[in-house]
């Protein structure tokens, strides 16, 4: 009897043993698979510079701290032989916000300029380009079936990869404010400006944009952005004190174009953000734009490519016949052509006013198509 | 049917067999239901989605086992049972005051962490004891810690479901104290007071002190209490602060606690200790990790978006009953998860009200998300400290106090106009 027990324990334990190894090389599996699908983000996809492009930096050239981490990043100059302004370009400050990644990359493989400078940074937080945000079920890549070629873009996340920036704080006390937000927040780089030399690798990354918005005497800095179609701050223009006016009049006439913009005042009292601190620690005149996304929102229905580039989603047409939602939504969606052709518009009203109102420091480009023409070819025409 | 309501079906199905039929372990059953629902919505087998998922609760996971150990270390080092002996002695003839004091005093890591969870291990651990020798019944004692914890987490100076809240309409953390003070310590005194004070009225400290056990106080003295006086430093520190203290992360504190209470009371084994609490802990962990599969499961495939809908779809008059009923619902999934899902769709929709006290309130309701199974972290971890394995006993008692405060929520929101005008 005795033996027999002991028999059973020793099965019972062989058995937890096997079942033991057998979950440990599942596990094992299951790691390795995922692991391989993580790492494979960190491919930097290949951009295509117009023949305008003059100068290739680093972000590393403005915080030498940068160098060797996943927050250095590119910077794209495109020198034009007339004198004239700056215009700076971010675009990929929320890689899970393509549109405005985009838009940088459109600009920056297309244009030719006459006037002044345009530099282009198009993966402003390089590091949130190699990972996504948990629990957002978002995709990793999508295509573009260019006329020139097919391109895969990444679709990263809203903050820093905590690979390159952990761990977070439980509270992000911003720095020089002491402003209190939530501790991921710490990775977010539009909640980071003016940033330090020496900060964590998100402050880092701002404080060498505001380094080169300075030492390269920018005058005109736009920060590209998307929103869920549900926030209140949505196909709008946020301009602090110093852009407001070329800003009001930019709207105006983007409204002879049936591009409706809502005006939006830079807080004061909301630190990090790109438009409050740029204001506040460069020359620069800041401008944000934002188009509304429904693969950001958080009333969207199956997340997948086909929501990333067409828009179109049951539960946003549902939210909007409830009366949730900021902007005009329909059957057709918001594609990506609408919100890059949004964006593009923008950019090129503004410069515009700007060039009138500054005339000796005005910048002139060309070859880059407006919102009606990207969405009466397609995005793939100017890939 | 839509396809996403087939797809939340096959899940919930396919878990509820799982976990209660063939009664495999709750993060097993979640990750069978995730793999179904992607499986359902032509997905194929997810694992990119499941390990990413998982990964919004390292933190939290580090977080609960780096705490579990400083409080067996806690335990066995004779710390624990010292703070209860000096409560009882000092406060017994007092009785509002003591549960005023008890209340406070678990309350404290939460207000400053922000997280129930450390709460219930921390103070709520510390108090337990004497509470239950005062008289309290286990089970009382256990759902007045887990109110207590969410209370903490709500209370200020920080309140991550309201900073979550907030950012989702780049609303900054700023003049949310007064508003949450008042969300919060009403509700604390009086749940307690109401379920604690009829056990304590006539302590006699004579019968009490005998089961008081060894006095570890006189023999180590005030070193006994510096691996909690350190933790308590760590975490302040970095907040009133930041200039001087390094950022070394909740888990580290808790490490550095832990090994520092080898040294200042009783002797103790360290891998058996970080040992034994590991594995108490482990099936929590598991859950949160089939949680953290669950909810991308469902971001992907469109459930997370038809359940948001279907709250923000009912009529004005149900519009408060769904707040007070899916918020917390949600919160069986995550708490913070709960804030950004609905917490932000749901300020939008009373965006005009006074903001800060509707997502002061809004905050409160996804606390009470920590109330509810199969996660009810605070639930579950209150019932570990007080010793009852069957956590749904605690959450039983926890259910008038918790509609009181869905209740208390709904009337900040219906009034929050009118609050923020004085508060």
């Amino acid at each position: 009897m005795v033996q027999k027990y002991k028999y059973n324990q020793i099965k019972i334990k062989n058995i937890e043993f096997m079942f033991g190894v057998f979950t440990l090389i599942v596990s094992l599996m299951i790691g390795m698979i995922a692991a391989d699908k993580f790492q494979e983000m960190h491919e930097t996809e290949t951009l295509y510079p117009s023949y305008a492009l003059t100068e290739i930096s680093h972000l590393s050239d403005y915080n030498p701290n940068l160098k060797n981490t996943n927050g250095n990043t590119e910077i794209y100059f495109f020198n034009s032989d007339s004198a004239g302004g700056t215009v700076l370009i971010l675009g990929g400050t929320h890689p899970n916000e393509p549109a405005g990644f985009l838009t940088a990359c459109l600009i920056l493989e297309n244009l030719q300029i006459k006037r002044g400078r345009l530099i282009i940074i198009p993966r402003a937080n390089n590091s949130a380009f190699t990972h996504n945000d948990p629990q957002e079920g978002q995709p990793q890549y999508y295509t573009i079936e260019g006329i020139k070629r097919e391109r895969i873009f990444r679709f990263g996340s809203r903050i820093t990869n905590s690979i390159d920036q952990w761990p977070d704080p439980e509270i992000y006390l911003h720095y020089p404010s002491g402003q209190k937000l939530a501790g991921n927040e710490t990775r977010n780089l539009n909640r980071a400006y003016p940033g330090r030399a020496d900060g964590n690798l998100t402050e880092q990354m701002a404080y060498g944009i505001i380094e080169l918005i300075n030492k390269k005497n920018v005058d005109l800095a736009f920060d590209l952005h998307e929103a869920a179609p549900e926030y209140p701050v949505v196909n709008a223009i946020v301009a602090s004190e110093r852009s407001q006016l070329i800003a009001t009049e930019a709207a105006m006439e983007l409204q002879f174009e049936d591009l409706i913009y809502s005006m939006e005042p830079s807080p004061y009292n909301f630190h990090g953000l790109s438009h409050r601190e740029w204001q506040d620690y460069t020359q620069a005149m800041p401008i944000l734009l934002e188009t509304a996304n429904p693969i950001q929102g958080r009333l969207r229905g199956k997340t997948d490519v086909s929501l990333l580039l067409t828009g179109r989603d049951p539960m946003y047409l549902k939210a909007a016949e409830l009366g949730e939602l900021h902007v005009p939504y329909d059957s057709a969606g918001i594609s990506i052509e609408v919100r890059v052709g949004r964006h593009l518009s923008a950019i090129k009203t503004i410069i515009d006013v700007y060039s009138n109102i500054y005339p000796d420091k005005a910048v002139e480009i060309i070859n880059v198509p407006d919102y009606e023409e990207i969405v009466s070819k397609g995005i793939e025409e100017y890939f | 049917m839509t396809p996403e309501m087939v797809i939340f079906l096959v899940m919930l199905g396919l878990f509820v067999i799982s976990a209660m039929w063939w009664k495999l372990p709750i993060g097993v059953s979640l990750i069978l239901a995730s793999t179904a629902g992607a499986l359902t919505a032509g997905e194929g087998i997810p694992v990119r989605h499941l390990v990413e998922g998982s990964f919004a609760y390292l933190d939290p996971i580090l977080i609960i086992a780096t705490a579990m150990i400083f409080m067996e270390v806690l335990r066995k080092s004779g710390a624990l049972g010292s703070i209860s002996r000096l409560i009882i002695i000092k406060l017994h003839t007092k009785p509002v005051w003591l549960l005023i004091f008890i209340t406070l005093f678990i309350m404290f890591p939460g207000m400053i962490t922000g997280l129930s969870t450390a709460t219930v291990l921390t103070t709520g651990a510390l108090a337990a004891p004497a509470m239950i020798l005062l008289g309290i019944p286990a089970l009382t004692v256990a759902a007045m810690i887990a109110m207590s914890a969410i209370y903490g987490m709500i209370a200020p100076p920080i309140n991550v479901p309201a900073m979550i809240i907030g950012g989702g309409v780049d609303m900054p953390y700023i003049g949310f104290e007064l508003p949450l003070l008042f969300a919060t310590m009403p509700l604390a005194f009086g749940v307690n007071l109401s379920l604690g004070y009829k056990h304590i009225r006539d302590v006699n400290l004579q019968k009490i002190l005998p089961k008081l056990g060894k006095d570890h106080y006189e023999k180590y003295g005030f070193k006994l209490f510096i691996p909690l006086i350190v933790v308590v430093i760590l975490m302040l520190g970095v907040r009133i602060i930041p200039e001087y203290f390094p950022n070394l992360g909740v888990p580290f504190i808790f490490m550095i606690g832990s090994l520092i209470g080898l040294f200042c009371g009783e002797r103790m084994n360290f891998w058996q200790v970080s040992h034994k609490a590991i594995q108490e802990v482990m099936p929590v962990i598991g859950i949160l990790i089939g949680i953290g599969a669950f909810i991308q499961i469902m971001t992907l495939t469109g459930v997370r978006g038809m359940l948001v809908i279907g709250s923000l779809s009912l009529p004005d008059i149900w519009r408060y009953l769904s707040m007070g009923t899916m918020i917390p619902l949600f919160g069986a999934i995550s708490a913070y998860g709960s804030a950004s899902v609905l917490g932000v769709p749901y300020l939008l929709a009373f965006l005009g009200q006074n903001e800060i006290v509707v997502g002061s309130a809004l905050s409160l309701l996804t606390g009470l998300g920590d109330l509810m199974p199969p996660t009810a972290l605070a639930g579950i971890f209150a019932a570990q400290v007080v010793g009852e394995k069957n956590y749904f006993k605690v959450l039983k008692i926890t259910i008038i106090p918790a509609i009181v405060t869905a209740l208390w929520a709904l009337l900040m929101i219906y009034f929050a106009n009118l609050l923020g005008s004085f508060l």
